[in-house]
């Protein structure tokens, strides 16, 4: 036992007790921001400093206790060195931090408050340090970190992750996950702990806001009985529990609909639920208004354009057909995942078919709940059970696989998730394996000099990394997230005996992988030729096929909005109104752009680009607006189609006609030679051309683009 | 339709025609002793010659209304027209050997007249009016849009007016600084001169005379203070649409009004010809 004296107390402790706890025991508060009760003291704020009639003041959290010391903690030295050490923190601090606005106690603008600090005589830190957004649980803001370490003894020392560390020297020193990776891409598992320690506001609990879930709350402890909430920390549930609730559905009540925009997922626990496609499959091209008898007669004539997929892929475990698209979910699992994740609408409707149990949770709780390797697992098993076979099938290129080779495939093939931002293979890596898209987008690009141009966009259903594997061994192309995605991975040895296997399935590999190659050429050979002018800034180089009418020679009869319009069925996909580019009319219709933004989000694959160039919009399409949302300039338009039901209602009658959306695009009239409007305008005004080609041989290049009348 | 290097084979192909047809009703007319006559073989020959092109150059019109069927493109069908349906009056001319008796024969080629004649004006419009449109017009918009537009730039630029108009404390009122004079004399001249040339139906309204405009914006410039002059080149810039707009219908009357002598009379023609060839052999 040591006997000491504090701000002129005596007292008496084990011997090894610091001199923080000793005066903790006489009731003595000394300010400190590095330690905790339950982390191993460090003393790296100093602030803790006490005054023991030495040379230089002691931190008051690691220096231990003496026999007969005399201890001050708040004589004018103390006080003064205190000031001075919080001034050098707050120098280092944006003020109020994210905490202090949320909770009003960052501890050391409290600290701050306290020490009546209210200006700083410091300059500020000139280099931003930065924030990290990439965690969908923990807001990392590096500008308000202080160095303390309580987030890395939380997740060293208590939880034994292992993940947070610190990085750099000097003043560039700061905290880093793993090897200074984005949070969200690093091995944290997001318990918690780090959130919980930091006495600032560099790590805070992102909460979703403006999401308000109806259901039954749910207490940590009956989660975390949960089999598949068993691992995720009770710290992190306890932050998050308005972001989980349970809810019950009785038979046949809709739990959530088609086209709806929704930040949600739901896991069932109990009963079963079917999910259906409501929107009507015909084409929108055969349900518009047409009237008159030669226009009902061209409606008729005009031969639809089928799908090329036999299934319709949904934000759930399982596709559905397209012939009868129902399927059904049952206890286990997990659908909504794209749309809690990513913020896609809806895909399907899902109706329950029984009485169900469902938990239904925020991005931040599912974030979690997938790192559990258990549920990671029964996900796996189910997709590799339910949904693989059909996955790979709907894929044209792999209709003809064997179903010994699916079978083979169905343990062997690996799924990974990426997030948003991360890089799935990088350009000039070796090519070890083969990726289909399961879930989310993909962003092909191919590194330049002058930076990276895209290549492509990749959605369910897409494929890549085939031209690596049959060519040079290496990547050409590097491929990131766009945002929360999910691939199946084939590696590179059953790659090549699928080859072996199925003869027809390499030769349409290898002219697709050709064709891509050779696309890429021209994509870059045309990038080179652009000349940056105001004509650049519109976008126009980036289409692949413009609608251009010459206003010298239009006489403003609508004639091309006619055409449009009878080819289908009185839903015109052009107005005649855009930009002008000297004395031309960039009409707004389709550009089928090189990079094609639209087809990034579509819930249910619908938008898609044929191999011949023009962007489609299948039979399927939901009517969410998503494609339309997206396309930058405003060349996909929302119809209203009434649409007939079959059936009778409760009362007996006829279903009533329902009113549906679906999205509409210049699909450059695939069926015919040459798109309706360019066929049909009478003074040869309507063009459909290829930018590079007609802008590079104008004699003049240099009038600025502007747009028509934009009230 | 533009008249351009790409009608030289139609031009070419029209006057060749035309002097084979001139020599053939030379022929005619020598041969028959100055008793050429529209009942005579030849002279039916060519009323059928004619009256066939008139009707192929009608059938444009049907070929409008089919656009989406693929029997030729529309722009070959317009050319046809053009000059087809010029070749169709010496044509008929031959037939009836350039003279014209009683009152059918008499309206018909009145009709015929003043058909084509319709047909070359409008040519000629067309070729000339879409330059001076993209020209002079570069706030065009889609022309059904007008009447909504010129009604949306009335109410913006009642807004615009309103937040001059109205005193400082009213809530919503921009926050410059006017002297009240000054307000009553914009109020006064927003109220009987601009608004009158925005609301004109015409645009041929005194008051939307740009100069008479431009003069009663410089006295307000000069009368108001500068926190308020992006406001005035707001309702500048909105009188210069709706002056656009006027100009644009003024222009479009012209690009597309002939049609309205063109396509009732070319129907007459048709009708009459054909009551006129009916009766012609029947009789």
């Amino acid at each position: 036992m040591v006997s000491l004296t504090i701000d002129g107390m005596p007292v008496t402790v084990a011997a090894g007790t610091t001199l923080f706890d000793a005066a903790r025991t006489l009731g003595i508060r000394i300010p400190v921001l590095c330690h905790q009760q339950n982390e191993r003291p460090v003393g790296v704020c100093r602030v803790c400093c006490v005054d023991t009639g030495e040379r230089t003041l002691a931190a008051a959290c690691t220096r231990p206790a003496g026999n007969g010391m005399v201890v001050e903690t708040d004589s004018d030295r103390t006080k003064s060195a205190r000031r001075t050490l919080v001034e050098l923190l707050m120098a280092d601090h944006p003020t109020p931090c994210a905490r202090q606005r949320q909770s009003h106690d960052c501890e050391l603008e409290v600290l701050a408050e306290a020490e009546n600090i209210s200006e700083i005589r410091y300059p500020k830190r000139g280099s931003p340090r930065g924030k990290d957004d990439s965690s969908f649980v923990i807001q990392v803001d590096y500008e308000a970190c202080i160095l303390c370490d309580r987030c890395v003894r939380g997740c060293n020392e208590i939880r034994h992750n292992d993940v947070l560390g610190r990085m750099g020297k000097g003043y560039s020193t700061g905290i880093a996950f793993d090897l200074n990776s984005p949070m969200g891409n690093s091995s944290c598992v997001s318990c918690g702990e780090c959130m919980v320690s930091c006495p600032t506001g560099a790590l805070t609990n992102k909460t979703v806001v403006g999401t308000v879930l109806t259901g039954e709350p749910v207490e940590t402890g009956f989660l975390l009985g949960l089999p598949y909430f068993e691992e995720i920390s009770g710290t992190f549930l306890n932050l998050n529990r308005n972001a989980v609730v349970l809810r019950k559905f009785q038979t046949g009540e809709v739990i959530c609909r088609e086209g709806e925009y929704g930040s949600t997922a739901f896991y069932i626990i109990k009963g079963k639920a079917d999910v259906h496609i409501t929107a009507p499959l015909a084409h929108v091209g055969k349900s518009g208004g047409a009237t008159g008898f030669f226009s009902k007669l061209t409606s008729f004539l005009t031969k639809s354009p089928d799908g090329d997929g036999k299934s319709i892929p949904i934000d759930g475990p399982v596709d559905v057909a397209v012939s009868g698209p129902a399927a059904t979910l049952g206890p286990g699992d997990l659908f909504g995942e794209m749309t809690c994740m990513s913020l896609y609408p809806r895909s399907a409707t899902v109706r329950a078919t029984e009485d169900c149990v469902m938990i239904e949770m925020l991005r931040n709780v599912l974030d979690i709940m997938l790192r559990n390797k258990t549920l990671r697992a029964q996900l796996d098993f189910n997709y590799r059970k339910r949904a693989l076979e059909d996955h790979l099938r709907s894929v044209p290129l792999f209709a003809s696989l064997g179903q010994d080779f699916i079978d083979h495939l169905r343990d062997r093939v690996e799924l990974l998730r990426f997030n948003r931002n991360e890089v799935v293979c990088e350009q000039g890596d070796v090519a070890d394996r083969f990726f289909l898209v399961r879930i989310g987008f993909v962003k092909v690009t191919e590194r330049h000099p002058g930076g990276d141009l895209v290549l492509a966009y990749l959605g369910r259903g897409g494929y890549f990394g085939e031209i690596g594997l049959l060519g040079g061994g290496v990547r050409t192309a590097t491929v990131a997230a766009l945002d929360h995605v999910e691939l199946v991975s084939i590696h590179a040895e059953d790659f090549h005996r699928m080859l072996e296997l199925f003869p027809d399935i390499r030769r349409n590999l290898q002219a697709v992988a050709e064709d891509r190659a050779r696309q890429n050429l021209s994509h870059i050979a045309t990038s080179a030729s652009v000349p940056l002018n105001d004509f650049l800034s519109q976008g126009l180089m980036e289409a692949n096929s413009l609608l251009l009418l010459d206003l010298d020679k239009c006489t403003r009869c609508d004639a091309c909005v006619r055409a449009c319009a009878d080819a289908h069925d009185g839903v015109t996909r052009l107005i005649r109104e855009g930009l002008r580019y000297q004395n031309y009319l960039v009409a707004t219709s389709c550009r089928q752009c090189r990079d094609p933004l639209c087809m990034v989000g579509c819930p249910v694959g619908s938008i898609r680009r044929r191999t011949t160039l023009e962007v489609v919009i299948e039979d399927w399409c939901i009517g969410c607006g998503l494609c339309a949302e997206n396309c930058p300039y405003g060349n996909i338009n929302m119809h209203p189609f009434q649409v007939i039901q079959e059936g009778i209602d409760a009362a007996g009658l006829p279903l009533r006609p329902v009113i549906t959306q679906k999205a509409t695009t210049c699909d450059l009239c695939a069926d015919h030679a040459e798109p309706s409007c360019v066929y049909a305008c009478p003074h040869d005004a309507a063009h459909r051309v290829d930018p590079n080609e007609f802008f590079g041989n104008l004699p003049v290049h240099r009038t600025s683009a502007h747009r028509t009348s934009a009230r | 339709m533009r008249i351009d290097s790409t009608h030289w084979p139609w031009l070419i192909g029209t006057l060749t025609a035309l002097s084979v047809l001139t020599a053939s009703f030379i022929v005619y007319v020598a041969l028959s002793h100055g008793h050429a006559r529209g009942g005579s073989l030849p002279g039916l020959a060519y009323g059928a010659a004619g009256y066939g092109l008139i009707l192929y150059a009608a059938f444009l019109g049907v070929r409008k209304k089919l656009p989406v069927w693929r029997i030729g493109k529309a722009q070959t069908w317009m050319r046809g027209h053009l000059w087809m349906g010029f070749l169709s009056l010496p044509l008929i001319l031959f037939h009836c050997a350039f003279t014209w008796k009683g009152p059918l024969a008499s309206l018909l080629m009145i009709l015929l007249f003043i058909t084509v004649g319709s047909g070359l004006i409008g040519a000629a419009l067309q070729h000339y009016i879409p330059g001076l449109m993209t020209r002079s017009v570069p706030m065009e918009t889609i022309y059904e849009e007008i009447p909504h537009l010129r009604r949306q730039l009335c109410a913006e630029a009642d807004e615009l007016a309103a937040g001059i108009n109205s005193s400082g404390s009213n809530e919503g009122a921009l926050q410059i600084e006017i002297d009240p004079e000054a307000r009553v004399h914009f109020a006064n001249v927003y109220k009987r001169t601009i608004r009158p040339g925005l609301s004109s139906d015409t645009g041929k309204h005194k008051k939307a005379d740009p100069e008479h405009l431009r003069s009663a914006f410089d006295s307000l410039r000069r009368l108001l203070p500068a926190s308020a002059y992006p406001i005035l080149a707001d309702i500048e810039n909105i009188c210069e649409e709706e002056r656009q707009l006027q100009r644009q219908r003024r222009i479009y009357f012209w690009l597309h009004g002939w049609l309205l002598v063109h396509v009732p009379l070319s129907i007459a023609l048709l009708v009459l010809g054909a009551i006129h060839a009916v009766m012609a052999l029947r009789y």
